[in-house]
């Protein structure tokens, strides 16, 4: 349900960027980079998006999702890897934070953000008028 | 003659990619920073409670407000969907209160808690408890500008309830594990809970309390710092 909220941070985000930059013509794709730990459903995230894209500029973009991996790292070993998915017993994408290697609390690097990366704009067709 | 319309539209390499960073978390976390930053100018300790529904959270906050309330200028928002029970619940320790109520959202983020702490007289408090929509899963995703985040789960939610919602207790501060004084006859085993919150989050303080009857009430006090 949170993703809801996301999705209306993202629509405003845009809309904000095409007023600012007075953007004209219409918005094909949003590329955005979300992190693996966090809670967010890629599929109610682009349901969202759909749903709140009602203003003519964004109505039709598509949402294009990047997963951005989380890294573990243990202060006091060294021991450092990628968090997968397949690590844990669970199928929910969360690590436990004791390192494998020798119990210590681990670091996390990344994993948490959702970033607007990129977006891809077709411009306004261009009408010449022979009178 | 005629006029004469001609309309070109856009061809393939019209289309043009710009390149962003924009932070979409960003106001969120930007509204939490400045509500912490608020809190310290008054001196003040916010503590974040939340958990699923009925695990116990305003009783937790209301036997520890009877705790603290003689040493310490305290006051609670309650958060929820819809109704003013639990602020009246904590109102009647004596405490000032503040209820927000979501409507259509369920968990509550930093620009309610901005709207609540402006109807609050900060300078007068030393202590705010921030109590959740009753929800394991997305207020983990709001910061609101708090200290400390303290989850309630209780034994009635059965024995996977830290398992399937491991997000909460991932930034969790403490963890109380409630109503223990029911273990036995729900057939849960509490320390089968601590030892998978301890798993997820070795940082977590986790205390067994049973709110009813004032149990581990102080323990979890102290797993916050508050004396």
């Amino acid at each position: 349900m949170h993703e809801f909220s996301i999705a209306s941070s993202l629509v405003d985000t845009l809309l904000e960027y095409a007023q600012k930059n007075q953007t004209q013509g219409k918005l094909l794709e949003v590329h955005l980079k979300v992190g693996k730990l966090r809670a967010i459903s890629i599929e109610q995230l682009k349901f969202s998006y759909k749903v709140l894209a009602k203003d003519p500029f964004l109505s039709g973009s598509r949402l294009i999702i990047e997963e951005t991996p989380a890294l573990l790292r243990c202060p006091k070993c060294g021991f450092s890897k990628n968090f997968e998915v397949a690590d844990d017993s669970y199928h929910f994408a969360l690590p436990t934070l004791s390192c494998p290697e020798c119990g210590t609390t681990v670091d996390l690097e990344g994993g948490d953000e959702v970033v607007l990366t990129k977006v891809r704009i077709k411009a306004p067709s261009k009408k010449i008028l022979d009178l | 003659m005629a006029k004469q319309t001609e309309i070109v539209t856009s061809s393939e390499d019209e289309v043009f990619d710009i390149e962003l960073e924009a932070d979409i978390l960003k106001a969120n976390r930007e509204l939490a920073l400045e509500n912490h930053a608020k809190l310290k100018e008054n001196g003040i300790t916010a503590i974040d409670v939340m958990g699923s529904v009925g695990s116990g959270k305003t009783s937790l906050i209301k036997a520890i407000v009877s705790l603290l309330k003689a040493t310490h200028r305290i006051a609670v928002i309650e958060g929820d969907v819809t109704t003013t029970i639990d602020a009246d619940i904590i109102a009647s320790e004596g405490v000032p209160t503040v209820q927000v109520n979501t409507g259509k959202e369920c968990h509550l983020d930093a620009n309610l808690i901005k709207k609540a702490l402006a109807l609050m007289q900060l300078s007068k408090l030393d202590l705010i408890f921030i109590e959740n929509v009753g929800n394991l899963i997305c207020p983990a995703e709001f910061p609101l500008g708090s200290d400390k985040r303290l989850v309630v789960i209780s034994v009635t939610e059965g024995p996977y309830m830290v398992v399937k919602h491991p997000m909460m207790f991932h930034e969790a501060n403490s963890v109380a594990i409630n109503k223990v004084d029911l273990a036995n006859a729900m057939e849960v085993n509490p320390s089968n809970l601590k030892n998978d919150i301890s798993r997820l989050n070795p940082k977590a303080t986790v205390v067994s309390t049973d709110c009813r009857h004032m149990v581990g009430i102080r323990e979890v006090i102290r797993s916050l710092g508050l004396t």
